[in-house]
């Protein structure tokens, strides 16, 4: 290969022209950029990549425990929403129930009463009837030892209460009626 | 005053002589090559040990950021098809980056010697034959090369074969001329520095006329241009080419 030397000093060690071709040099650098794509790949590229994998994966991993708990939220929200639901609804049947059974008792209690009033009335009526009775009764003794007093001063004579009893008796019933 | 600019030091040969090929030269290039790529990988396990999943340390945010741009060029250039040549897309960033900075250590850049480049710009080259291969089938990528008219199957054939050459020397020159030019500056600025000093009178002008004082500041300014911007410059264009022209070759 053609080769020119600008001006070489007279060293002991040789040296190659400034503008040489050589065979082995050239394989060996061609060996050298390929050992050195090997150890930059090795050394930087892989390992960086390792990294921004295993990054990615972590905030995969983290947006896919976000989603679980936000659905997990979502379904709590969904129970909690329905319990209240629920709760409301038992809320209602309960007051519900409550003022049915009031009405209920009171139309009992207003039943009772006047029952109760019905009743009273009707035993005053039969306390009237016998009080009635019991004075009619009174009346009638009275009215037969009356007659028996004037019968006694008409005729003069004493007139046996035993005797005439009936006979008395026998004249109220009929004036009674 | 002897200015010289030579290539990479031979440290020695071994192994076997094989035709063709000779014993293999033990580089400047080569070991440099190893401390570059020694370097790089330090870095990325310094970067990635004991990463975390959560509340990552600055460290970490560097390497997930290094991944993403990395991802994003290669993708964006390429589509997400081509995303198995991310790490090979990255290593050539990483390593001609490196190569060109390691300059500034005072060693000699892999890549201002040309076989670094002519190495890297082989790799694309058969990547962007087997994508134009896999597209079109080894007849159609043949008969590619008589399109649009027979005639210019032979410019066709050379802009094919230009591609790594152009792609090589680019970054090479680039480099090479940021060495030459540095070398030069240095040389001129330590002569200029020596003939200025040299003109005070009695010992005190022998004594700086031997010491660069010019060579401290001012090169670091070119440096800046020459080592920084266009060491980074070079391994993006590079690596922008590779990955256009590989998805390129893919379209058919």
């Amino acid at each position: 290969m053609g080769s020119f030397v600008l001006l070489s000093e007279a060293a002991q060690i040789e040296e190659a022209g400034l503008v040489s071709i050589d065979t082995w040099t050239i394989i060996a650098m061609i060996c050298n950029l390929f050992i050195q794509m090997l150890l930059i790949k090795k050394f930087l590229f892989k390992r960086v990549r390792d990294v921004l994998d295993k990054r990615r994966e972590l905030a995969e991993e983290e947006l896919r425990k976000a989603r679980v708990s936000r659905d997990e939220a979502e379904k709590l929200r969904t129970e909690y929403e329905n319990n209240m639901e629920q709760a409301r609804e038992k809320a209602t049947q309960i007051i519900d129930l409550a003022q049915k059974n009031a009405t209920a008792k009171s139309d009992e209690i207003i039943r009772e009463a006047s029952q109760e009033a019905v009743a009273m009335k009707a035993r005053a009526e039969a306390d009237i009837a016998l009080e009635r009775r019991k004075a009619v009764n009174e009346v009638k003794n009275e009215i037969g030892s009356m007659a028996m007093e004037i019968a006694g001063k008409v005729i003069e004579r004493e007139v046996s209460e035993q005797d005439h009893a009936k006979l008395i008796d026998e004249f109220i019933e009929q004036v009674g009626t | 005053m002897e200015i010289s600019i030579s290539g990479a030091k031979v440290y020695g040969y071994i192994g076997p002589d094989i035709p063709l090929l000779g014993r293999f030269p033990l580089t400047e290039t080569l070991i440099v090559s190893w401390i570059v790529m020694l370097a790089i990988t330090l870095l990325c396990v310094f970067l990635t040990h004991n990463m975390k999943v959560e509340k990552i340390s600055k460290r970490q945010a560097l390497a997930e950021w290094l991944v993403e741009m990395a991802d994003k060029f290669v993708i964006g250039n390429m589509g997400s098809k081509f995303s198995y040549m991310v790490p090979f897309v990255a290593a050539l960033f990483a390593t001609s980056l490196f190569s060109n900075l390691i300059g500034l250590l005072g060693v000699r850049s892999p890549t201002a010697d040309l076989n670094t480049e002519a190495a890297w710009a082989i790799v694309v080259f058969i990547m962007i034959t087997a994508q134009k291969i896999k597209a079109g089938g080894f007849g159609g990528y043949l008969l590619g090369f008589t399109k649009p008219i027979p005639l210019l199957t032979p410019f066709n054939v050379l802009s094919e074969l230009s591609t790594p050459i152009s792609m090589a020397c680019r970054h090479f020159g680039n480099i090479l001329s940021g060495l030459v030019i540095n070398g030069l500056i240095y040389a001129a600025l330590a002569g200029a520095g020596s003939a200025l000093f040299g003109l005070i009178p009695g010992a005190v002008g022998n004594v700086l006329s031997t010491i660069p004082i010019l060579d401290v500041g001012i090169p670091a300014i070119l440096s800046f241009y020459f080592d920084w911007f266009t060491g980074v410059m070079q391994a993006y264009i590079f690596c922008m080419l590779t990955t256009m022209y590989i998805a390129n070759a893919a379209e058919g």
